[in-house]
């Protein structure tokens, strides 16, 4: 261990996270280098499928990045012409400058443009027909406002990599009054449009009204009802058979496929209740999925609320429902609040049980409550895909990058509350 | 464990109207923690009223159920035989597995064994990211980027099918295998790993024949589990292994299981009642009974078989 030049200080204690590998003790001979060979290589062999799984995550990630992007060429329908970002930009307004440009380029004279976005039936028609989208690249040139039309013909769409090698031939294959551009499927303009039976023209509006919907009232549903379940099996139930028939269905519920939920569902909100396939049904079986996530959670939490501190609530006085309500939950809230994230973001992820209880496959305006029926970003990611159309990948895969980046911003938020409350007594 | 103090009754005596109040509570508390009964008397109510209607349908029988290797219940000529629809659950499962299982117990080792606590950490939570991808996601993953890459190297492989579906369920079950397991090797008391040492054994050694033993009852718990979650994955399959029922283990082929079944014939415009809707609720009680055996398996081979270390 001392080393020469180590002077008169004491030797390093051995790294306190290994204290046993005494395979790497020097025990000088060749039996002992091949033995610890040997370990070095089965480590790096079991270190291989770390690796893989990681490696297939970026591989996820960087696939659907990419598909979100498209070359494509267009015969617009419009006057085909498009415009630099500072031509276009105008703060709030830049909606109606952009449609302005378009119109005078199409031959209009200014009164008629601003007499079409005066009225609002005519720039109602407009904006149905017509998006206002903001190209990386149109043409070889970069950020340019272009203005779309539903009529538009799509002559070609090539995936990211394959049209950055092909943009020289692309350009000059075009044919006067074709456009060549990228196509960032997932722009601004993605969050605002409806869902459309074109490709181009399709949003994610109401998908993602749907969703929020939904989680808010799982989160409405499952935390009360979870948490209660927590409390009750923690701090009241004692060793009863009820007690203990609630665990034994816990944990089996816990296993039970998604889909099979999606039938419950179907049977009770759906047919029973004759709620309908509506976002509240969806909610309620939603909610009856992530109640064991929330109830497991909560039970860790509750538990890591040291006694000392009850026993001095009950010295003081208070009942027990104020031991609970006063002492434990406030002690406990972090924990809980990880594990509400968690059951969010699966609530979030989850297709099956909808799909079966019916969500429906064409919603054209977000719903407007709770009883309207409904769409969610993973319902609309398998409608998409299932639409066998490759420009309607790429909107899938724009839907998944949002999906995805929201549930990274969950999970990293679960990940930073439980290390912060590990350490909290 | 320290014994609880708050199990017991309070000593106060409280004025009625904090009793009412304290019994009101604890009733809410009760009804909250009744409700999973109740979904799980949900679940089997919903599951057998229908089934049973299904078998009580004179075209339907138990023998053909289980034996006739034809599943047509969305066509105008009908045949109910679920045997297809097995054996596309189990051949999907079947290839989830044999990536999954070894892939996720070598995780496992290197995370217990040889990773720095830190790394360990952030590993883990990275994999738990690739358990939280939903698998919608790695359905379209599995269709567009799986397959196309297979079909380069694998003559003859159809557009939907079964082995890139399995291959990427692999992945998803891997994080369950190398988590359950990771906990189950780090269980095992330092004092056995010392005592290994002592003998002279390389970590190896220390591996294969201390750690992995010792273990056992959690590695399999977690195989059990990862298996109840292949069989009971439903986008993936829906979306990369195709909707035809057929009665095959090549995993060059469309096929269909249990659960892509049920979201085919949800999704279809099938009047509630009729023979073809109530179909898929035996498919849903079949796949509800398998997963509930596996589960139970799991737990048993927990608690049987757990090594006590006190």
């Amino acid at each position: 261990m001392s080393r020469a030049g180590a002077g008169d200080r004491a030797p390093l204690p051995a790294p306190a996270d290994r204290p046993e590998r005494p395979d790497m003790l020097d025990l000088g001979g060749v039996e002992a280098r091949r033995r610890r060979r040997r370990v070095r290589a089965f480590e790096a062999a079991v270190f291989v499928p770390v690796l893989l799984a990681l490696a297939l995550l970026a591989t996820l990630f960087f696939d659907v990045i990419t598909d979100s992007f498209s070359w494509q060429v267009i015969a617009p329908h419009n006057s085909g012409r498009s415009f630099a970002f500072a031509e276009g930009f105008a703060f709030h307004r830049t909606w109606e400058n952009v449609v302005r440009l378009e119109l005078l380029a199409q031959g209009r004279t200014p009164e008629e443009a601003d007499a079409l976005l005066a009225d609002p039936e005519a720039r109602r028609l407009f904006a149905a027909r017509n998006r206002v989208e903001l190209m990386p690249w149109v043409d070889g040139l970069p950020l340019r406002w272009l203005v779309t039309s539903s009529r538009d013909d799509h002559v070609a769409d090539l995936p990211l990599f394959e049209g950055v090698g092909r943009r020289r031939e692309l350009l000059a294959s075009a044919e006067p009054g074709q456009v060549v551009l990228l196509n960032a499927w997932l722009d601004w303009s993605f969050f605002l449009k409806n869902a459309s039976r074109s490709p181009a023209m399709a949003g994610l509006l109401p998908a993602l009204v749907g969703s929020l919907m939904l989680i808010a009232l799982v989160i409405l549903l499952a935390v009360p009802l979870g948490v209660g379940t927590a409390v009750y099996l923690e701090e009241y139930a004692g060793d009863t058979p009820f007690s203990r028939l609630v665990e034994l269905n816990l944990s089996n519920l816990a296993g039970v496929p998604s889909v099979v939920y999606g039938i419950l569902g179907l049977s009770v909100f759906v047919r029973l209740l004759g709620l309908g396939p509506v976002i509240l049904a969806g909610a309620l079986t939603l909610t009856l999925l992530v109640v064991p996530v929330v109830v497991v959670a909560a039970r860790e939490a509750i538990r890591s609320v040291p006694d000392s501190l009850r026993q001095a609530a009950y010295g003081l006085g208070a009942t027990r429902s104020q031991v609970v309500f006063r002492v434990v939950l406030p002690g406990a809230v972090s924990g809980i609040t990880t594990g509400v994230i968690l059951a969010v973001a699966r609530a979030l992820g989850e297709t099956a049980p909808l799909l079966v209880i019916g969500a429906a496959a064409f919603v054209p305006r977000p719903p407007a409550g709770p009883l309207s029926p409904f769409t969610a970003i993973p319902i609309q990611v398998y409608n998409w895909v299932s639409e066998n159309d490759v420009e309607f990948t790429h909107v899938a895969s724009a839907a998944i990058v949002v999906l995805l980046l929201v549930l990274g911003v969950l999970y990293s938020l679960a990940f930073y509350l439980r290390r912060r409350y590990e350490s909290r007594w | 464990m320290t014994s609880r103090t708050t199990r017991q009754r309070s000593p106060l005596r409280l004025a009625p109207a904090a009793r009412a109040r304290e019994g009101a509570v604890r009733a809410l508390l009760l009804a909250c923690a009744a409700l999973s009964v109740l979904t799980t008397f949900g679940v089997v109510a919903a599951l057998v009223g229908e089934t049973a209607a299904f078998f009580a349908d004179p075209a339907v029988t138990f023998g053909e159920f289980f034996t006739s290797t034809r599943w047509t219940p969305l066509f105008a000529d009908k045949s109910f035989g679920i045997l297809p629809l097995l054996s596309g659950t189990f051949l999907v499962t079947a290839i989830a597995l044999a990536v999954g299982v070894p892939l996720g117990l070598a995780s496992a080792v290197y995370l217990s064994e040889f990773a720095p606590p830190g790394r360990r950490r952030r590993v883990t939570g990275l994999l738990e990211l690739l358990a939280g991808v939903p698998t919608v996601v790695l359905g379209y993953f599995a269709l567009l980027f799986v397959t196309p890459l297979l079909q380069r190297v694998i003559p003859g492989l159809n557009l939907f099918n079964a082995l890139s579906a399995g291959l990427v369920m692999g992945f998803m079950i891997l994080p369950t295998v190398s988590s359950i397991s990771t906990d189950a090797m780090q269980a095992v008391p330092s004092s056995l790993r010392q005592a290994a040492y002592g003998l002279g054994a390389t970590k190896v050694q220390l591996i294969f024949r201390v750690v992995l033993p010792a273990a056992l009852s959690g590695i399999v718990a977690s195989v059990v589990l990862a298996m109840s979650r292949a069989v009971g994955e439903t986008m993936i399959v829906s979306l990369a292994a195709g909707q035809r029922p057929l009665f095959t283990f090549d995993a060059r082929e469309t096929i269909a299981t249990m659960t892509s079944f049920i979201v085919q014939a949800a999704t279809g415009d099938q009047p509630a009642g009729s023979l073809a809707s109530r179909s898929l609720y035996a498919v849903a009680a079949t796949l509800f009974a398998i997963t509930l055996l596996l589960n139970l398996a799991s737990q048993l081979v927990v608690r049987r078989y757990r090594e006590r270390y006190e």
